[in-house]
């Protein structure tokens, strides 16, 4: 089991200055903790016109300050949008060999298309291709990374022969990864060979049958890649403290922030509705929780991992058993927390969450035959 | 740490007028109707116009978001009838809700119904929904003036009902002598859906409420064939308590 950090770069009202100056800086300083205390990674979303919720639009080049300030941490586009309207996928391929680059082999490469009125809508997307259209992302932008010269006649994306710059240090390229919030993308990553990050604030036990399902379609997967990344990371909260009860509290208060923050965007099935998003996203997921026979009511939580070291490690044993390689946490929402409560909760997970968890996996890469 | 800033309705509660209508929530039977035609469109709307018309106990919709909304019913116990709203999206606490600022029916006594089970303060009017081999149509006229004009052309079918999601009205009523907003909920059943591009012909935005909302962006227009459950109100929201205090009420039968 390994252990990452999720940044949404949430940010409260006003917008001043110095409020989204210190959203930033607290995550860097996160950041750069976490790298010394041993995380394995940490990813940035990229959203656009999300009051609040998420002031990182530019996920690249905050990655590409974490590049700089740390030594081991792996670095994630968590996710990069294939929009064509928002970005060329010869972009994507670009910014991701250069935080290669920048970070010395150190990228990991997620990949989404948005469920939001307020992006989508903003951008003028052309919403019902929005699956197509990521999926012609994922299978050119490898090859953008390891053909020398690449060109590409396609049904939303084409381009004339060119030699796509920089090169990625990894070899063959950084890992992909598909955002996985609505039921059922979950297949999408197992049947093209990506890594799946399942955004998920619920039960354990429900999450389960989805990783399961997941392993079966990976395992006869054709990959869009150059290797089958068989890996299943679960985006979660996490707040640590001596005192369960207080961190329990406090968490539940992050997520009472994060719901009141999400639930104000417009999702696309309560705008535009499409037959490409049946599901609600994550957003809409938390109104209610659609996998929830109980849908409607309180989605219980016990996935969560808010309370003492010792019920986190219970807690993440189940994650575990579930089938997760790696667990990423949001640790704040809209600076609620003081930065020094999330630095000790930071110290106090690797002293004594993380030695339960001493066996890391390594990366798997299965290169294609 | 200082407290946020967030973001809700500005309107005083003082500058509601006080509703004449009186809410029956003892009612506790659903009035199903089979084959009913709605007709949804949502257009956005400056954000400073839906502040200033939304209470504190509601929150704004990130980007504003206004809603017409026409349903024609065939067969119902009150005859064949149809009815209009209009009203800015909101959200109490979490949950996508439109707080309605008209409405309008064909039929007094459907309109009685909507107004003693649900809330609704429909004033007549003529309305006219329904779709043609090009788009659809409805439209709202009162004493011959067309006060709503709304259209949608090109448009594709929906697969199944799982992608459209309506969000609940709230109508503000007198519940036991209380001016709170009763949320109206509904199961659909989908028989048919479709969605196209959206245009407003003829918006009246200053018959349509109180304070003026006018669409700066269509999104989409959705018209639906389905049965439907009107439950009876369950939950309702104080328009004196701000949101981050109050939230829904569960209504004691």
């Amino acid at each position: 089991m390994k252990f990452g950090l999720f940044f949404e770069l949430s940010t409260p009202r006003p917008f001043t200055t110095e409020n989204q100056r210190d959203v930033y800086e607290n995550a860097i300083e996160q950041t750069v903790l976490a790298d010394e205390l041993g995380f394995n990674s940490a990813w940035c979303v990229e959203h656009h016109f999300l009051e609040e919720y998420s002031h990182s639009s530019c996920p690249d080049m905050f990655l590409a300050a974490l590049a700089r300030e740390t030594k081991h941490i792996r670095l994630g586009f968590g996710i990069g949008t294939c929009v064509p309207e928002m970005h060329s996928p010869i972009r994507w391929a670009e910014k991701a060999a250069f935080l290669d680059m920048l970070s010395n082999g150190r990228a990991e490469f997620g990949t989404g298309r948005s469920s939001t009125w307020n992006e989508l809508g903003g951008f003028e997307a052309n919403i019902d291709e929005t699956k197509r259209t990521w999926d012609e992302f994922c299978r050119v932008i490898p090859k953008m990374w390891t053909e020398e010269r690449f060109s590409h006649q396609g049904t939303n994306f084409s381009m004339p022969e060119r030699c796509i710059l920089p090169k990625p240090v990894q070899n063959p390229h950084p890992p992909l990864w598909v955002a996985v919030t609505a039921p059922g993308t979950e297949l999408d990553a197992g049947d093209r060979g990506m890594g799946a990050i399942i955004l998920s604030i619920a039960d354990v036990e429900r999450v389960a049958p989805r990783i399961a399902e997941y392993r079966k379609r990976i395992s006869t997967c054709e990959p869009v890649g150059e290797f089958v990344n068989d890996q299943v990371a679960i985006a979660n909260w996490m707040y640590c403290h001596e005192d369960g009860d207080y961190a329990t509290q406090k968490g539940n208060e992050l997520i009472s922030t994060f719901g009141y923050m999400a639930g104000q965007t417009v999702e696309i099935s309560e705008a535009y509705p499409a037959n490409n998003y049946t599901a609600l996203g994550l957003l809409g997921s938390l109104r209610p929780d659609p996998n929830a026979p109980d849908a409607g009511k309180k989605p219980p939580a016990s996935g969560l991992c808010f309370g003492d070291p010792k019920h986190l490690v219970e807690t993440i044993r189940r994650w575990e058993a579930a089938g997760v390689d790696q667990i990423i946490f949001m640790l704040q929402a809209r600076e609620h927390l003081p930065q020094q409560d999330v630095l000790a909760s930071l110290r106090l997970f690797a002293r004594d969450v993380m030695p339960h968890f001493s066996d890391q996996r390594s990366t798997k890469m299965a290169v294609k035959a | 740490m200082n407290k946020p800033e967030l973001l809700y309705g500005e309107r005083s509660s003082p500058d509601f007028a006080r509703p004449e209508s009186v809410l029956d929530y003892a009612a506790t039977k659903a009035l199903a109707l089979d084959n009913v035609e709605i007709f949804y469109s949502l257009f956005e709307i400056p954000m400073s116009d839906v502040l200033r018309a939304l209470p504190a106990s509601l929150h704004p919709s990130i980007p504003a978001v206004l809603c017409t909304n026409f349903w024609k019913a065939t067969e119902s116990p009150f005859g064949p009838f149809a009815f209009a709203y209009v009203g800015p999206a909101c959200r109490t606490g979490i949950k996508p809700r439109h707080m309605v600022t008209r409405a309008w029916c064909d039929n007094p006594v459907a309109a009685h119904y909507l107004l003693t089970h649900y809330g609704f303060d429909c004033k007549p009017a003529v309305i006219r929904c329904g779709e043609s081999y090009e788009r659809i149509r409805g439209q709202v006229l009162v004493d011959g003036k067309t006060l709503l004009d709304i259209t949608t052309t090109d448009c594709v079918p929906i697969v199944g009902g799982g992608s459209v999601k309506y969000s609940p009205p709230l109508n503000l009523c007198l519940v036991d002598d209380r001016p709170l907003f009763a949320q109206l909920e509904v199961g659909y059943s989908f028989k048919r859906v479709l969605r196209g591009s959206l245009a407003a012909p003829v918006f009246d935005a200053k018959a349509t409420g109180d304070i003026a909302l006018t669409p700066s962006y269509a999104i989409a227009g959705t018209f639906a064939v389905c049965d439907v459950q009107l439950m009876p109100v369950r939950f309702a929201v104080d328009l004196t308590v701000s949101a981050e205090e109050g939230g829904a009420i569960k209504l004691k039968r």
